[in-house]
């Protein structure tokens, strides 16, 4: 179990954070598919080139929020090639404090609109 | 999954793009080098990947899209490279820091348990190695110390030593002289603003009585300021009060008590302020006891108590120093104001010496100068200060020899041991371990090896130094050392210790990781050459080193025997006691004293066994000496020459007592007293010098204040020391020059321990109170005059054959080592018929050639050790036959006995056995 202090440590998470996060809720990824997803959960409006894909990965694993991940050896001549992520436990408590954080938050701002 | 490319299409192959997009990725692949290095090690290749990926997306293709793409790009440079930059720099910090430190850290206590285990394993070799380095490590802190506290160290107790400067006057043959009270007086009245104080002492002999019994001791007597001229404050009481103190002849009984002298004689009673002691039977009110640490001015003594310098009539009865300008027999020291230099001090004494002379005329027209001396750097007295530095470097180079040696035989115990462990150590190379690494194993255990040894060093010092410190010289006077252990010789002894340690562990350990590995791997008999020829060496080293040191020792052996043979210029000490009493200590005024003497001198006389009896002042041969300015009748000085001449005041039987020849002329009488004419006997040397060619009988000497004529001439002997170049000396009749002091000599054919018992009585039965002292035999009292030599020769010996043992030892393992390395080699011999007696003598011839090249380059170190003693000799050539011829054929002697032992057991080999083993 991630303790508190390294929770912590990690939250808040950023948007581009929180977004590869959610891409690789579902699984381990390669870092395209990543961006891929990112870019499709957010509509457009994080695109990242291959610098700040592989930076932002580089130091969510600094973080302890995920690993490289075994590749799984599907899909693709070049798939083999590609370095795969999966998400921690870490990563997967951060995802989900930070969640519950933007609920409340939405919550919150919904019921002040009247909605 | 979306948007992931058609594999079927390469990198760069897709027909669409065409030149723009290649152009693209040439320059994305340029600019990747904006990437630290240590990132694009890492992500190079996923970063083309999904540049490739982007590329081939819709939104980037054609002349447009092309153009997004750069853009898209340089916006992705300028976000990730500070990313990309920041994330190196963390990880080559997490590197080095952590990282290297813990590499380093974790192979330390790897090697540290590595070398625990190997310690605890083999218990023998552990002991072995640490004892013999002890031993060496031991010797030389107990010497340092010994030499820190008695020469280096600054006195111990006092505040700012570095401030302290030591007063000398110099005469005319006289570099170091001493102070006289009304001297001190002016110095300290009209130095002030060089000097914050400036202060006197000497030690004087006492008579102390309490419970009935009266003992001689040697108190300081100080002028008023001396506690706080060198800052100390007292355990107990108060310190003599300057200005009140230092006025009033005889007015101010009080004394201060020594710490050790409080401790022992009033167990350390808070109690003892307010009570008395009775000196020379005057009561001297305690008013303070001195600090533990202080243990006054001199840094080999300590004083009982201490006695004002007012008080002098009463401490020294019969002599009157306090108005005597030119009687000089007190130390001075200064303290220095802040920011004073010794420099300004020498100036401000410069000038006030020239006043001095116009001011007292006569007084210090024979003065030449003032020496000024640093306390710190004074050691015992300056004037021995190239003799005890040149006596302290030899006896450091001796025993820094003795650990040399050590370490070189625990060095080839660890070579012996890295033979061993060769393989070992071949695999680990061979495995990619790094010379560095190798060494630095193999380093640690030698110097956990020494670390451990330096302990028990310390330990064997601790107990040498305790002894030192309750030695006590047979010398009249409170010597007592004060050595310890202190952070220095800490500090001394870790870094000859981890000196050691790198000494004895890097060859063995440069030596291990040099081998071939793949001859190592396999095993091959010849490796061990390389080995042997290192210990090889040593063991001609040690030779060398052992034979150096037992010359040397030789020497002073012979030096000791050679001093048996000097004349003296007495007869045989053996059957001559001795004893001292002084009337004068007990208060009786010259005509009682004189006649409590004449009835001392009667009395023993009348003892059966005695045959000669007479008395002296002073002896020769022992500390004591006194000269005196004289001035001959047609004689000129020229003007540096010495015109003060060693003299003693002696009575009638002296000269026949000790068996002391006259050249000419007669000896004293009875009749030679205070109301005859001034008379004297000098000796032969004395007449040579001022008379040459004639007869000094009838001649004049000018001396205090009197004309004396010359009735006698005696050989020439030996004062001050045995080793001395013969020196003019005269005889001055004590009953024509009062003094108090006196020594009685007493020739006896019978058993000299039971006259000194009588003679004890006699003086017990004229007075019971008057304490009598140095009851011994005169052999006994020459003891002192041989004692450094004897010390010498008994110090120096016992290391000579440490070094000897160990150097056998080391022989002898060298050339076992080696026999048990060429079983093979010596099976074959045997078994293809070599005689037995035959390989006994190959081996044996092999070990003595060591022995003898080793010798060899000794005799020529010992040619110049021997000149560095000479001046410690008496009646020696340094290039003495025996030390040279002897010494040599006994160290050959001991080496060819341990290499005998491994050779007939090499000629026993058996060569089945032998050849079975590989």
């Amino acid at each position: 179990m991630p303790d508190e202090a390294r929770l912590n440590d990690v939250l808040p998470l950023t948007s581009t954070v929180f977004h590869v996060l959610v891409a690789l809720a579902e699984g381990p990824r390669h870092g395209y598919a990543v961006a891929q997803e990112v870019e499709e959960l957010t509509e457009g409006r994080i695109v990242m080139g291959p610098g700040t894909l592989y930076g932002s990965l580089s130091r969510m694993q600094e973080a302890g929020l995920i690993v490289e991940a075994e590749n799984p050896g599907e899909d693709g001549v070049h798939a083999e090639r590609r370095r795969y992520y999966r998400m921690t436990p870490l990563g997967t408590a951060a995802l989900r404090a930070e969640s519950e954080r933007l609920l409340r938050a939405a919550r919150v701002a919904r019921s002040r609109l009247g909605a | 999954m979306h948007g992931r490319g058609d594999p079927t299409r390469g990198p760069g192959g897709d027909g669409g793009g065409g030149e723009p997009r290649d152009l693209v990725r040439a320059l994305y692949l340029g600019l990747l080098r904006l990437y630290p290095a240590g990132f694009r090690e890492r992500f190079e290749a996923d970063l083309i990947q999904v540049f490739d990926d982007r590329r081939r997306e819709a939104r980037f293709s054609g002349a447009w899209g092309g153009i997004r793409l750069v853009w898209f790009l340089l916006g992705d440079f300028v976000r990730s490279v500070p990313m990309a930059r920041q994330w190196a720099e963390r990880m080559r910090r997490r590197r080095d820091g952590q990282g290297r430190r813990e590499r380093i850290m974790g192979n330390l206590l790897q090697d540290l348990r590595y070398t625990a285990r190997m310690l605890v394993k083999n218990p023998v070799f552990t002991l072995a190695a640490v004892g013999t380095l002890a031993l060496g490590i031991g010797l030389n802190a107990t010497t340092f110390s010994a030499i820190h506290a008695i020469l280096l160290r600054p006195l111990p107790g006092a505040d700012a030593p570095e401030e302290l400067v030591q007063m000398y006057r110099v005469w005319g043959g006289i570099e170091y002289g001493s102070n006289s009270i009304p001297h001190f007086q002016d110095v300290r009245d009209r130095t002030g603003d060089v000097y914050e104080d400036v202060a006197i002492w000497t030690f004087a002999p006492v008579a102390l009585s309490a419970d009935g019994q009266t003992e001689r001791v040697m108190p300081l007597i100080v002028s008023a300021n001396l506690f706080q001229t060198y800052g100390v404050q007292p355990l107990l009481g108060r310190a003599f009060i300057p200005g009140e103190e230092d006025r009033g002849p005889g007015a101010h009984a009080v004394t201060i008590l020594g710490y050790g002298f409080w401790q022992g004689r009033f167990g350390g009673d808070p109690g003892v302020l307010g009570r008395t002691i009775d000196i020379n039977g005057h009561p001297f009110e305690v008013v303070g006891v001195s600090p533990p640490g202080f243990r006054g001015p001199a840094s080999f003594a300590e004083a009982p108590f201490y006695v004002p310098v007012m008080m002098q009539r009463e401490v020294m009865p019969g002599s009157d120093l306090l108005e005597a300008r030119g009687n000089n027999s007190f130390n001075m020291v200064g303290r220095l104001r802040d920011g004073r230099t010794v420099e300004q001090a020498q100036q401000a004494m410069d000038a006030l010496l020239v006043q001095l002379r116009e001011e007292y005329l006569d007084q210090y027209d024979d003065q030449l100068g003032n020496k000024l001396v640093l306390q710190s750097e004074a050691g015992i007295h300056p004037s021995f200060a190239t003799a005890s530095m040149g006596m302290s470097a030899v006896m450091m180079a001796v025993v820094g020899l003795l650990l040399l040696i050590a370490c070189v035989n625990v060095a080839n115990l660890f070579l012996a041991r890295a033979q061993d462990r060769r393989k070992e150590m071949a695999l680990r190379l061979s495995l990619g371990a790094g010379r560095g690494r190798i060494v630095q194993q193999l380093l640690t255990e030698s110097i956990v090896f020494a670390l451990l040894a330096g302990g028990a060093g310390l330990v064997l010092a601790w107990f040498a130094t305790g002894a030192l410190n309750a030695f006590r010289p047979p010398m009249d006077g409170p010597f007592a050392f004060y050595i310890e252990l202190d952070r220095t010789v800490l500090v001394f002894t870790t870094a000859i210790s981890v000196l050691a340690g790198i000494l004895f562990g890097m060859v063995p350990a440069l030596q291990a990781t040099k081998p071939d590995t793949m001859t190592e791997v396999k095993g091959d008999a010849s490796a061990g050459s390389r080995r042997s020829r290192l210990s090889s060496g040593l063991v001609v080293f040690q030779m060398a080193l052992s034979l150096l040191l037992l010359i040397s020792s030789g020497l002073f052996l012979r030096s000791l025997q050679g001093a048996a043979q000097i004349d003296p210029g007495f007869d045989d000490p053996s059957n001559l006691v001795t004893a001292a009493v002084d009337p004068g200590l007990l208060g009786y005024e010259e005509a009682e004293a004189r006649q409590i003497l004449d009835r001392l001198m009667e009395e023993v006389a009348a003892l059966p066994e005695v045959t000669e009896v007479g008395f002296a002042s002073w002896l020769p041969l022992g500390l004591s000496n006194s000269d005196r300015g004289i001035g001959i009748p047609g004689y000129e000085f020229t003007e540096n020459e010495r015109r003060s001449i060693s003299y003693t005041y002696v009575t009638e039987g002296y000269f026949e007592a000790m068996g002391v020849r006259f050249v000419e002329g007669r000896s004293l009488r009875r009749g030679d007293d205070e109301n005859a004419a001034p008379v004297l006997v000098v000796n032969q040397r004395f007449a040579e010098r001022f008379w040459p060619g004639e007869s000094a009988i009838g001649k004049v000497v000018e001396t205090a204040g009197q004309e004396w004529e010359v009735v006698g001439v005696v050989e020439t002997g030996k004062y001050q020391r045995l080793g001395e170049n013969p020196t003019e000396f005269m005889f001055i009749p004590k009953r024509q020059r009062f003094y108090s002091g006196t020594t009685l000599v007493a020739r006896t054919p019978s058993d000299p321990q039971a006259v000194l018992g009588r003679i004890r009585s006699v003086v017990r039965g004229i007075d019971p109170d008057m304490p009598v002292y140095d009851l011994r035999t005169m052999e006994n009292h020459m003891g002192m005059a041989l004692l450094p030599s004897r010390l010498g020769g008994i110090v120096l010996g016992l290391f000579g054959l440490l070094g000897l043992t160990l150097a056998a030892v080391g022989i002898y393992g060298v050339m076992a080592y080696s026999v048990s390395q060429r079983r093979r080699e010596l099976g074959i011999r045997v078994a293809l018929g070599a005689a037995r007696g035959e390989v006994e003598r190959m081996v044996l011839r092999e070990g003595l050639r060591l022995a003898v090249v080793g010798a060899a380059i000794g005799l020529v170190g010992a040619f110049g050790a021997a000149r560095l003693v000479q001046g410690m000799l008496y009646n020696v050539s340094a290039l003495d036959p025996f030390a040279f011829g002897l010494v040599p054929l006994l160290l050959v002697g001991v080496a060819a006995l341990a290499v005998y032992l491994p050779a007939r057991k090499a000629a026993r080999a058996d060569p089945v056995g032998a050849l079975r083993a590989e």
